[in-house]
């Protein structure tokens, strides 16, 4: 829980400027905390693609804009990326995308069984962890169950257990169960981070499980202390929201505050209201 | 002894706002308090004596040692005569309305400065406070002419509303089910579900406790106590405000699917406690845990009259978890021996049209032993089931700690024959459905 604490206080604190958190830092930290995420890169805006990244083909190419809450919602992922030509088609689409800072590349991961592990907060109990089969399509099914934050991996195993479909985790259909530690693993970090107090939400959302190991495929985070509309949508449908421009690069965002540093020239207290 | 007896079993009772008028809230409480085992002080400045009961003209002069207030004034006056009850008076139930339950807030939180500096601890506002029919304790505002009250026995019932807990009452009181205690606890700006939860796992008169609720607190508190009392005896609850309600603005799938029902559901099936679907489920869950005990197991024998009315059986104990095994092959072939060729040997047992009441008593000798719980179907409407049947089934009840529970519907008989029943301590649901539900909440399982 110690540990949880300290990683999210770097994170927030790499954060809470711009606004939201970027999945490549949501992951760092995940990994920090022992959990699996793909092999990948953060691949900056503006700079050129390295001859190599060090990364095995196939690749997966996200967008990454800071609030964005849907990155398929605006074309934002390229799947199946065979080669460097691929990829380089792929990051230049992706870079133009508004508000883009950058690109994460990862190694594609076998399928296996998606499921979410998210946390939030309930008026009533405080931080809470959700469990659900369906991965992507949770919000369709909704089999899912809650579970009090911090769990014990007892609890966790229990909570694993809750939704309907949970016959598919213990090898349903001639299927191989899958790795139930590391999912309750996946369970209790999430738990733990939740029970820090500083986190709103959370979706790790799939973490896809197989016979030897649970993979965090996509992961969003918010802070209590960052508002909502930042971490929603980037498309301005709120009146008080605005574009922000910096006067050093030309970056803009949009929102209700002013950003005081740019994510990409990094110059503080450069931003003028665009229009 | 613990800290709340004195609520529920005060040695006296002042009533604030008494009236000797039989159509005022006043006049009611001293009426159903008639029958009460203590002394009544009326406060009121209106009368020198109520019905030979000598009145008191303020709070501020009743004796010392008082263990139970009921108000009955206005909200606007209450906070002040709370402090006026500072050293004089344990409990106080504030039966007034007009508090944050209609946007007075700021009114509430005096009254629960008033209690706490006064010392008084307060049930309430906005409630009907509480029932123990075996001390006539009665401080519902209701004519006993209006509201039928529940015999003495062993069930309490514990609600947030004051209508739903009338409702149950009078429903448990048709049903012949006897009650505890009864507690209505409204606003809840003291004394809370927790609390009297914690007092209900304590009382040695009550064995199972029916709970309704529409909103808790702080949930975690709430958690814990429930566990406790669940761990003494069985706790059916009942949450009302089931509509899904994510938190849409959520930017996560977390925040749009953590509703604050669903978590709460959630939360309780991990947790091991038992959440009723609807109304009707207390009822029958009272009906089953006020006349035998809990136990586990998932093996049920059905033994019926009627072919159709077991399927139904069949099907309501597989929804909700429960097996129906076919019968052990000795005992198979030892019933075909004992029975005529047409009975249906088998789990459910159909015994036909054809029956007789031995044939039931010699079925459960001979299946005793072989299932966890018992569910004996007798339509009455066939000449060979007559009222004899609850002797049998009652002579094998004593034998046994197994739940059997009967369906007796149609029929001139049924009527007289559940009453017997009853007495034997069998209880008798009017479908096979209900009575499918009377043995899951006995087997401790999901309905």
């Amino acid at each position: 829980m110690k540990r949880a604490h300290a990683q999210l206080l770097a994170l927030r604190s790499a954060a809470l400027g711009r606004g939201s958190c970027l999945e490549h830092e949501i992951k760092g930290m995940l990994r920090e905390l022992g959990l699996s995420v793909p092999r990948g890169r953060f691949l900056p805006r503006g700079q050129p693609l390295p001859e190599t990244t060090g990364l095995d083909f196939p690749l997966v190419a996200k967008v990454a804009v800071p609030g964005l809450a849907g990155k398929s919602d605006v074309g934002g992922v390229r799947t199946d990326l065979r080669n460097h030509r691929d990829l380089a088609r792929a990051t230049g689409e992706l870079s133009a995308i508004p508000g883009a800072v950058g690109v994460l590349v990862e190694e594609m991961v076998p399928a296996g069984v998606e499921v979410i592990v998210g946390g939030s907060r309930d008026p009533q109990f405080g931080p809470i962890v959700m469990f659900g089969l369906g991965g992507v399509l949770v919000e369709l099914y909704r089999d899912v169950a809650f579970g009090l934050a911090p769990l014990t991996e007892e609890e966790a195993l229990r909570l694993a257990r809750q939704p309907k479909g949970a016959r598919l985790l213990t090898g349903f259909r001639g299927r191989q169960p899958i790795d139930l530690p590391a999912l309750t693993r996946v369970m209790v970090t999430v738990s733990e981070l939740m029970a820090t107090g500083l986190v709103e939400e959370i979706d790790l959302n799939p973490v896809t499980l197989s016979p030897a190991g649970a993979m965090v495929l996509d992961a969003k985070l918010r802070f209590r202390d960052m508002p909502v509309e930042a971490a929603h949508n980037p498309i301005k449908e709120e009146r008080n929201m605005a574009t922000w421009k910096c006067t050093t690069c030309g970056f803009t965002k949009e929102g209700r505050c002013k950003p005081q540093k740019c994510p990409q020239c990094q110059s503080k207290g450069n931003f003028e209201k665009a229009e | 002894m613990s800290p709340l007896d004195r609520l529920f079993a005060p040695r006296n009772i002042a009533i604030i706002g008494a009236s000797p008028r039989a159509d005022s809230l006043g006049g009611i409480l001293l009426h159903n308090l008639a029958g009460f085992r203590g002394d009544i002080y009326p406060v009121t400045p209106a009368h020198r004596e109520i019905g030979g009961l000598a009145c008191y003209p303020k709070p501020a002069a009743l004796p010392e040692g008082v263990d139970l207030a009921v108000i009955l004034r206005p909200a606007a006056d209450v906070p002040a005569i709370v402090a006026e009850l500072r050293n004089r008076c344990r409990f106080a139930i504030v039966v007034s309305a007009g508090f944050a339950e209609t946007g007075r807030g700021e009114l509430q939180e005096e009254l629960v400065q008033a209690g706490r500096d006064a010392g008084v601890r307060l049930l309430g506002p906005n409630c009907l406070g509480v029932f123990n029919p075996a001390r006539r304790l009665d401080t519902f505002f209701l004519p006993a002419d209006r509201m039928r009250r529940p015999r003495r026995g062993n069930v309490a019932v514990v609600s947030q509303s004051g209508a739903v807990l009338v409702s149950l009452l009078e429903a448990l009181a048709k049903m012949g089910v006897g009650v505890s205690r009864a507690v209505n606890y409204g606003n809840a700006v003291d004394l809370d579900a927790p609390e009297l939860y914690d007092y209900l796992a304590g009382d040695g008169e009550t064995t199972v406790v029916l709970a309704y609720l529409e909103s808790v607190g702080d949930g975690r508190r709430f958690i814990a106590a429930a566990r406790r009392l669940a761990g003494r005896k069985p706790l059916l609850l009942l949450k009302a405000g089931k509509e899904r309600s994510g938190q849409s603005a959520a930017f996560s799938h977390t925040g749009r699917l953590a509703g604050r029902y669903e978590v709460f559901s959630s939360i309780l099936r991990q947790t091991g406690l038992r959440e009723v679907g609807e109304f009707e489920e207390l009822l029958d869950g009272a009906h089953a845990l006020s006349m035998q005990r809990q136990v586990s197991g998932t093996r049920v024998c059905i033994i019926t009259n009627a072919g159709g009315a077991g399927v139904l059986a069949v099907d309501a104990c597989m929804r909700g978890g429960l097996e129906i095994p076919p019968l052990p092959r000795d005992v198979q072939e030892g019933l075909r021996l004992l029975f005529p060729p047409f009975y249906a040997v088998g789990n459910p047992l159909d015994l036909t049209g054809q029956v007789r009441d031995a044939d039931y008593g010699k079925a459960l000798v001979a299946l005793g032993d072989h299932y966890d719980a018992f569910l004996v179907i007798a339509l009455t409407g066939v000449a060979g089931v007559t009222l004899g049947l609850a002797d049998i089934l009652g002579r094998f009840k004593v034998e046994t700690s197994k739940p059997l529970v009967a369906h007796v519907a149609q029929g001139k008989l049924a009527g007289k024959l559940e009453t017997l029943l009853a007495k034997s301590g069998i209880p008798a649901f009017p479908t096979p459905e209900r009575a499918a539900r009377g043995i899951m909440l006995l087997l401790g399982g999901e309905g």
